[in-house]
């Protein structure tokens, strides 16, 4: 591990490894320090334990609705109860988990250390987002305890602008969140043009960074409108202005216009990020270079851009005026171009590549499965007619997980698992990681799939209830969420064993080639880098990855791409 | 990198002042006086735009500044238009295919009473699934074969 | 773009030899690059609140489109005498601020103060304009929403969606005054930290940013004022 003496030569990777070094997990320990801390670093760990949190409630939340579905009729709960418990479901897992998780988590761990930079450009505005998001959980749970929500997600009018007073809190809560999403935006764009490491120009941004980017485009342009959207329901509920509410002279149409400006390109502020770990991932485990990289970066920004033009396919059936529904179910068609052609180039990527199947590339791979199926149901809820029969049902409800679920969190996992070495400086155990991750897979697919043949048949989405025929594929559905929920607590128990009695993870147990893991030892120093990275190579080169693969090729390198054994901690390292 | 710190001479500050007190006064007096129809908002606009150029370039000294910002900016600009175009593709044809009404849904209910009141027999009428429900089974297959030959299409 | 990565390696290149300034923050190379960032950061933050305004000229725009006479008639209600009072305090401020800019880059600490006041007056003047605006308008019943229930001399003003006119006239001047508002704060505690001596030619990065903010404020009024009153 010693040779990497070529010009990028690393000492990080020749300290690998060893002990009593400070990194930023244990340069200071106290509470203080943590909830004061500026370190872009700790700031991703703040927001991970928050968000894992907010997952599993969200995720409880969920098993109770696939349990009152199991049979039909009232089983464990009232249809109020039911009503309460999707909308808290859909609230909690859109706007505080699903929208903030890989940019808050990954992308505040992993940006600076990509652009080789040592922290974002305004930490405090960094650290000010996690306290935002706090504040705006803080309200969730108000609104919970001083009444009970049951919109959906979604908080149509008049629905929301009559009924329970919790609405309120609620809106508050949404309107206050979205800053977080806004400081998060401003902070990512600011960081990639002005604090990148010299050298690194636009074409030798890992595809990561430019995954958050376009997110970060749209988290500027979009959330803003929902926070004027929930500020104008807010004002429509204690004065009755009479924007949105049809018994004032409002048009509750309008209301869906304002919140699909903004929630048709959320659903891009939850995949750009994960597109971007895909790409990672199917780079450093097919050892191989990503097939179109200029074609995978632009297409992100062209998602992010073309994502403003689509908002009214969801209102299909709303009474929106027929032209539009014509246009936009056009313009929604073009959406499928630039995924298209990502699928295609994360597969070519491992054409002829050494696919090598740890655990992030069985999620990679699991992803690119469950993110074609969402994207092609996807065109087909985009298509005016069709979507007058599915709209409403459980095809869309399957359609949305497909994407949000087997392609968003499947890639955030996926990605815990590639950083996990780099973050904590522990190695899980990789044999339980293949299990967990195959459960998953066969725990989603039983889960969703029937839903979407549910859909099909006609089973509308937000009951309770539901006529005998379904019930078979209904039981299916709960079982295979049990079978999910499971693969995701098998997670949870690995992860958490590994803080403890894991493996030391050598500084690039993959043998990747961008800057986090060839120059930063794992878990990094406080300042990321103990010397400015000067970069000379594109992010995916790795015949010039001196450093990764030891000067002559000889495979003396930190980890070899030819054979993958020594990539992983030797015995010998392990404490 | 001095183009961060231009210094604009106060000479030109003063003249953008002036120019933005000019263009307030003409909207003002072209809004009073001059009675351009539809163009009426459109000219506003004109105007408050110029007058916004003025002060997105000087004032805020986009002029001397780095693009990257400039660009920003005009992607917003692009985006709210979006929004506003798009929203009103819908609300200016609201209801081009005859498919929404604009009238009330207590006005509509009205409506229907009196039709009903003026054909009783109506209620036997049955078309939709919907107006089986309740009806026992002979005949409302009775009912299906009808309208299937009514149709010339046969049910399913 | 290829300029962009030129500039960041200039910055980049050059900033290790520098001795640091007291306000460069250890994250950043040069104050060049600290500056370039906060403005960047600025001129986004400016296009939220565009886009966040932008959701209340669409609901002007609908409804405007959709009843035109009950907007005219509703404007009519409005004084433009003081709508254009207050364009013209409005520019004023931005010109101030302008000034102050000019002033501090030129090193003149006093005079930068001088217009920063200046500019805190001008704000104040305007919500005292506004005060009265609001204040006859309530008098009368002209309230936003259900309360809406003009009486006297506003009576005309009883008919349909007038109230539409009157909710989005008070969300965006409301919206906006709060902006105003919070333009004052800004520019309250840039004067006591000019008082202190913080800023100086190399660096006045708040005061810079203060402004761009305060001139976004005057750009929103430069459109509500055509459009809310002078139908
Ligand atoms: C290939 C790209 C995609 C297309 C063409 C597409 C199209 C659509 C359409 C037309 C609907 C409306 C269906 C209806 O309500 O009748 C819909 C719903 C939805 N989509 Fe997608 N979609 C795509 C990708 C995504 C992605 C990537 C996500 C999220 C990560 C997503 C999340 C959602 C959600 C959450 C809904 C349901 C919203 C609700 O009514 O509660 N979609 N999609
Ligand atoms: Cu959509």
């Amino acid at each position: 591990m010693s040779s990497a003496t070529a010009a990028q030569g690393s000492p990080a990777a020749s300290k690998a490894g060893n002990q009593g070094a400070s990194t930023y997990l244990n340069h200071k320990k106290t509470i203080r320090s943590w909830l004061l801390t500026l370190d872009h670093k700790r700031i991703g760990v703040l927001y991970a334990v928050t968000l894992a949190t907010v997952f599993l409630l969200a995720g409880l939340l969920a098993l109770a609705v696939r349990a009152e579905l199991f049979m039909p009729g009232e089983t464990i709960m009232s249809n109020d109860a039911y009503n309460q418990t999707f909308t808290m479901h859909g609230i909690m897992m859109v706007f505080l988990f699903i929208v903030p998780s890989i940019p808050a988590i990954l992308g505040n761990f992993v940006l600076p250390m990509q652009l080789g930079a040592k922290d974002v450009a305004f930490p405090r505005l960094n650290l000010a987002s996690w306290y935002v998001y706090m504040i705006g959980g803080a309200l969730v749970v108000t609104a919970l305890l001083v009444g009970s929500v049951d919109t959906g997600w979604t908080f149509y009018t008049p629905y929301s602008s009559s009924g329970s007073v919790s609405v309120l809190y609620m809106t508050l809560a949404i309107f206050i969140a979205g800053f977080s999403s806004i400081f998060t935006g401003i902070n990512f764009i600011v960081t990639i043009h002005k604090m990148r490491a010299p050298g690194l120009t636009w074409n030798r941004l890992p595809l990561f960074v430019w995954g958050l980017y376009a997110t970060s485009i749209v988290m500027v342009l979009a959330t803003p409108v929902i926070g004027i959207t929930m500020l104008l329901l807010f004002l429509e509920r204690i004065l009755q202005i009479g924007i949105f509410d049809p018994a004032l002279g409002g048009d509750p149409i309008l209301f869906q216009h304002f919140f699909w400006f903004y929630s048709h390109p959320a659903v891009y502020i939850m995949i750009l990020p994960a597109f971007g770990i895909i790409s990672e991932l199917m780079t450093a485990f097919s050892r191989q270079r990503i097939f179109g990289y200029k074609a995978i970066a632009l297409s992100s920004v062209a998602i992010a851009l073309l994502g403003f033009l689509v908002w009214g396919h969801h209102m299909f059936v709303s009474g929106q005026s027929a032209i539009s529904g014509i246009v936009f179910s056009l313009i929604t068609y073009l959406i499928g171009i630039p995924s298209g052609i990502k699928i295609f180039n994360w597969v070519a990527t491992m054409y002829k590549g050494s696919v090598w199947l740890q655990t992030p590339m069985l999620y990679a791979l699991s992803f690119l499965f469950l993110f074609t199926i969402g994207g092609l149901t996807g065109i087909m809820v985009g298509v005016l007619a069709v979507d007058v029969h599915l709209h409403d049902t459980y095809f869309v409800v399957g359609h949305f997980h497909y994407v949000m679920m087997g392609g968003t969190v499947i890639a955030l996992l996926g990605g815990m698992h590639y950083w996990w070495p780099k973050i904590t400086g522990k190695m899980y155990n990789e044999t339980l990681g293949k299990i967990a991750a195959i459960l998953i897979f066969i725990g989603f697919n039983t889960t969703f799939f029937p839903q979407l043949i549910l859909g099909a048949q006609g089973m509308p989405r937000r009951y309770a209830n539901y006529v005998e025929e379904f019930t078979f594929l209904h039981q299916v559905s709960t079982i295979g969420s049990l079978v999910l929920a499971a693969g995701l607590f098998l997670v949870l128990g690995y992860m958490v064993y590994s803080l403890f009695r894991g493996q030391k993870a050598a500084s690039n147990p993959w043998g990747a080639a961008t800057l986090e893991w060839t120059m930063a030892t794992s878990p990094p120093d406080p300042h990321n880098f103990t010397r400015t990275p000067i970069v000379t190579r594109g992010p995916y080169d790795f015949h010039l990855a001196d450093e990764v693969f030891g000067p002559q090729h000889t495979g003396d390198g930190a980890g070899d791409g030819a054979a993958p054994e020594p990539a992983v901690p030797r015995k010998t390292e392990t404490a | 990198m001095a183009h961060g710190h231009h210094i604009i001479p106060k000479k030109t500050l003063f003249s953008v002042f002036a120019a933005l007190i000019g263009l307030t006064l003409l909207t003002v007096i072209t809004a009073l006086t001059i009675d351009f129809g539809v163009l009426e908002i459109p000219v506003a606009l004109a105007i408050a735009s110029t007058k916004a150029l003025l002060v997105v370039i000087f004032f805020m000294a986009l002029k001397y500044d780095n693009r990257v910002n400039a660009l920003a900016i005009t992607v917003g600009l692009v985006f709210v238009s979006v929004f506003i175009i798009f929203t009103m593709l819908d609300t200016v044809f609201r209801g081009d295919l005859d498919n929404v009404s604009n009238i009330t849904i207590s006005q509509q209910e009205r409506e229907d009473e009196q039709l009903r009141a003026r054909e009783p027999d109506a209620d036997q009428l049955r078309v939709a699934p919907a107006d089986f429900v309740g009806v026992d089974d002979d005949e409302a297959s009775a009912a299906v074969d009808e309208a299937a030959t009514a149709d010339e299409a046969p049910a399913q | 773009m290829a300029t962009q990565t030129q500039e960041t390696q200039d910055v980049q290149a050059h900033g290790d030899g520098h001795g640091h300034h007291e306000r460069l923050q250890h994250h950043f190379i040069s104050l060049d690059q600290q500056f370039s960032s906060a403005k960047l950061g600025m001129w986004l933050f400016l296009v939220t609140e565009l886009l966040l305004f932008s959701g209340m000229f669409v609901a002007y725009a609908v409804y405007m489109q959709w009843y035109p006479e009950a907007f005219a008639v509703a404007s009519e209600a409005l004084d433009w005498k003081m709508g254009f009072a207050n364009t013209i305090v409005l520019l004023a401020s931005s010109l101030t601020v302008a000034l102050s800019i000019h002033f501090i880059q030129k090193g003149n600490t006093k005079a930068m103060i001088t217009s920063l006041s200046a500019t805190l007056g001008l704000a104040v003047v305007f919500l005292i304009v506004k005060y009265f605006e609001y204040t006859d308008k309530f008098s009368h019943g002209i309230y936003p929403g259900e309360a809406f229930n003009p009486t006297g001399s506003y009576a005309y003003l009883d008919v349909p969606n007038a109230v539409q006119y009157f909710s989005i006239y008070y969300v965006m001047t409301g919206i906006h005054a709060v902006h105003v508002i919070v333009g004052m704060l800004v520019f309250a505690w840039l004067i006591y930290r000019a008082l202190r001596h913080h800023f100086s030619p190399e660096w006045y990065t708040p005061v810079e940013l203060g402004g761009l903010y305060w001139h976004f404020v005057d750009l929103v009024w430069i459109f509500l004022f055509p459009l809310l009153y002078l139908l």
